[in-house]
Formats: C-alpha cells, structure tokens, sequence
C-alpha cells in the first residue's frame, strides 16, 4: 500500500488525484489492500457460509420451525449485524498494529497525508468490510422475510443500526490499533471486548431483569443496537419509540471517534502503547 | 355407656380437627381444552381454592406439561419460563387464580396440570400434594418458513463468493 500512496501523492500522478484528500487517497488504497490483494473476500465467503447455515436450519429445522417469520428474520440479520461488525472490528484492530509489526508504518507516515487522514481512510476501508457483509446479507432476509412486509423494514434496520455499530466498533478497534505495542494486544484485547460486548445478549430473554438488566442493556452499545432491532421488528413497535436505545452506540462513535482524530497526530508513531517513545 | 360413646365421640371429633387442617385446596383449570398450533402462546389460569375449614400453610403451584405420544419429547422449560408461583396462606374459603402463559413449542398431543404443595416451616417436604385436573392440549404442525425457497439462495450465494475469492487468489498469485 505504502508504495502506492507515495507514487500517487508524492510524485503527484496527475491534477485529479492531487486534488483528492489524503484520507481518500488511504481509503482506496486500503481498499484495492483488503479486496484484491487481501483476505476480504475470504472472509466474505465465510461469512456467507455461516449465513447459509443460519438460514436453513432456521427455514428447516423442525425445533425452529415454529418461530415467526419475523423472528427468523431477526434471528438472521442479528447474526449478520454482529458478525459483519466483528469482522470490522477485527480488520481495524490489524489497522496500524498490523502496518507497525510489518514494518510498513514508517513508509506510510512519510507519505504527504497526515495522520489523520491516514486513520480516516484505514476506517473508511474497514467499514468497506462492513458494507460488503450487509450486501450479502440481503438474498438471506429476502428468502427469509417475503410474504409478510418486512423485509424492507428489516434492511433499512439492518443498515442503519448495522453501520452505526460498526462504525463505533471501527472506530474503538483503530483506536486500540493505535496504542497497542503489539498487533497481538490489539486482536486480543478487541475480541474480548466484542466478546463481552455480545455476550449479555444472549442472555434467556424471559428472564426477569428490572431496572438494573434495562441500564445494563442501554449502556452495552451491542445489546441496545440489537434490542432496538428486535423492539421494531419483532415487537412492532414504531421506529420512534425506542429510540433511546441508540444513545449508547451514538456515544461510543463520538467518543471513539472523536478521540482517534484529535489524538492521531500524537498516537499514530512507529511505536504502539501509551508510554511509548 | 352413654359417657363411653361421648369420649369415643370427642376422641374422633378431636382426630378429626388436625384432618380438617391438613385439607388441601382444589385445584381447576379455566380450560380443560386448548387447540393451538405449533409456536402460538396462549394463557391458562388454575383457581386455587381453600375449601377445608382452617388456613392452609404456605403453598407452592408448579407447572408440568406431559406428552400423550411416546414419540414427542417434552422440555416443559421451553413451554414456559415462569413454571412456579408461591401462594399465601388461603383462609378457609378463599381462592386465587395464577396465571400461566404458556407457547406451544412441540407438536402433539399433551396434558398441562399444575400441582400445589404444601410450603410452610414445618409443611414443606411433607405434602400432601394436590393435583389439578389435566388440561388437553393439541397443538398442529406447521411450516411458517419455505425451506425450498430458501436452498438455492443458501447454495448458490456462497458458491458464487467461493468462485470469486478463489480466482481472485488465483489471478493475485499468476501476476505474482
């Protein structure tokens, strides 16, 4: 990627492209990375396989069967929503770790564009994984949802909320890119954080769980994004009414965000922690 | 003799006291039918009445769903979550109604009855049990979902990002 950005910001390849932004500039590179020359179509492919299984066992099975139609369908876009964002967030916790490891991150900071364009454009790309999942996701709910109006209602639902969380997920994973001293830190520590993310929503939803269990599922950025999905889809309840329930991922954007771009001029160096040199 | 029958009397009178105390209350459902089909949630309520002539002790109503087919395995915790109430003591006389929802999650034949034991310090473990009558519950198949439908799109879309990511692979390592 280095290579690329510095011929084509550096030498200045025509009028056009020196006009671009750098983040663009990053963006398309890491995209061009990630699609042609990367692991991203490996992992769509799994993650249509894993959609395929879902999708069947949940029109087949005979214990499943009994679920609504809305149900299946929100049983499937929920497990597309949580691994189409897990797969962001692994490629944006690989983002300037995985450059600093390979020993590309020096090159890449020489090149004309500053730092934060150079996270904009890595967050950009990584949310490009994102975009592609919910785009395969779209024949399941289809296959699923026809018959009953719901399978407009459940995309837009899938691709608002969806990209919402995957944006602050980005957005966190980058920012933990960046001050983590290993690439290995930086996996590890943002799939235990997605782990523990996800795991009070599988939680028994008959369980009782007063008003502690409800501050808990509105701080949990995960839980309240798919509780807000179930609450419309399933619940029928008007698009307005839990609304609420998107004040969490709305403040783990900004907050995630907001801090990787004002601070991506002093945290974006060739070593990674927050004590480093 | 006439004394002798008199303490006979009050000797069988005074046995008698502790029976009425231990009586146990009724048990009904509101329903002693229900047709439903696989995957509906529906409601029965049990009134539980004290019909003896003391208080009872405290009690406990559990929920328990039997299949009538050999074939049909029951897991009566995916049929409710909420399987047992406590109850009060009911004076003689009273009754109350639990309220039990309930969704069909198995197809066939089955009876639901509820059960009431006994609760108190020095009752629990001891009984006796009261069972309520079976309420029938036929619950017909269904198939929400077309499983037809949906195999050439859980089959062709993977097939079709498989073929995609493989010549990718291919074409990156040619040009390497």
């Amino acid at each position: 990627m280095i290579a690329a950005v510095h011929e084509r910001v550096g030498a200045g390849e025509n009028a056009t492209r020196a006009r671009e932004p750098g983040w663009w500039l990053v963006a398309g590179q890491e995209c061009r990375d990630l699609w042609v020359s990367g692991r991203g179509p490996v992992l769509i492919f799994a993650f249509s396989v894993l959609l395929s299984v879902i999708t069947y066992l949940t029109a087949t099975n005979q214990v499943l069967n009994f679920l609504e139609q809305r149900e299946a369908v929100n049983l499937t876009l929920q497990v597309a929503v949580a691994v189409g964002v897990l797969v962001t967030l692994v490629v944006s916790a690989d983002a300037v770790s995985g450059e600093r490891e390979r020993g590309t991150l020096e090159s890449l900071l020489l090149t004309p564009v500053s730092r934060r364009g150079i996270v904009l454009g890595k967050l950009a790309a990584a949310l490009s994984l994102w975009f592609a999942a919910f785009v395969v996701a779209v024949p399941y709910v289809w296959v699923l949802g026809r018959g009953v109006s719901v399978v407009v209602p459940a995309l837009a639902l899938g691709l608002g909320v969806g990209t919402l969380l995957a944006l602050a997920l980005a957005a966190l994973g980058l920012l933990l890119s960046t001050v983590s001293s290993s690439n290995k830190v930086s996996l590890a520590v943002s799939l235990f954080l997605l782990l523990a993310l996800f795991a009070p929503t599988q939680l028994p939803t008959g369980a009782p769980q007063g008003w502690i269990g409800d501050v808990l599922v509105r701080v949990n950025p995960v839980a309240a994004a798919l509780h807000y999905v179930s609450a419309v889809l399933v619940n029928g309840r008007g698009w307005t009414r839990d609304l609420s329930y998107l004040i969490s991922p709305v403040v783990l954007v900004l907050l995630a965000g907001g801090v990787l771009v004002a601070a991506a001029p002093r945290i974006v160096r060739l070593h990674g922690g927050v004590s480093g040199s | 003799m006439r004394a002798r029958w008199a303490l006979v009397a009050g000797v069988l009178a005074a046995l008698a006291i502790p029976a009425a105390a231990a009586a146990t209350p009724d048990v009904t459902f509101d329903q002693d039918k229900v047709a439903v089909v696989l995957g509906d949630k529906f409601t029965l309520q049990t009134r539980v009445t004290n019909s003896g002539r003391a208080p009872t002790d405290l009690l406990l109503a559990h929920l328990n769903v039997a299949s009538l087919t050999s074939d049909v395995y029951v897991d009566p915790e995916d049929w409710s979550s909420r399987r047992t109430q406590e109850l009060g003591p009911l004076a003689p006389g009273e009754s109350t109604t639990l309220t039990w929802d309930i969704q069909a999650v198995n197809a066939g034949r089955f009876d639901i009855y509820v059960v009431v034991l006994p609760n108190g310090a020095a009752s629990a473990g001891h009984g006796p049990l009261t069972v309520s009558p079976p309420a029938y519950v036929r619950v017909a198949g269904r198939r929400t979902l077309d499983a037809g439908g949906a195999l050439p799109v859980v089959v062709v879309v993977p097939v079709l990002l498989g073929l995609a990511a493989g010549v990718s692979r291919f074409r990156l390592r040619r040009g390497a």
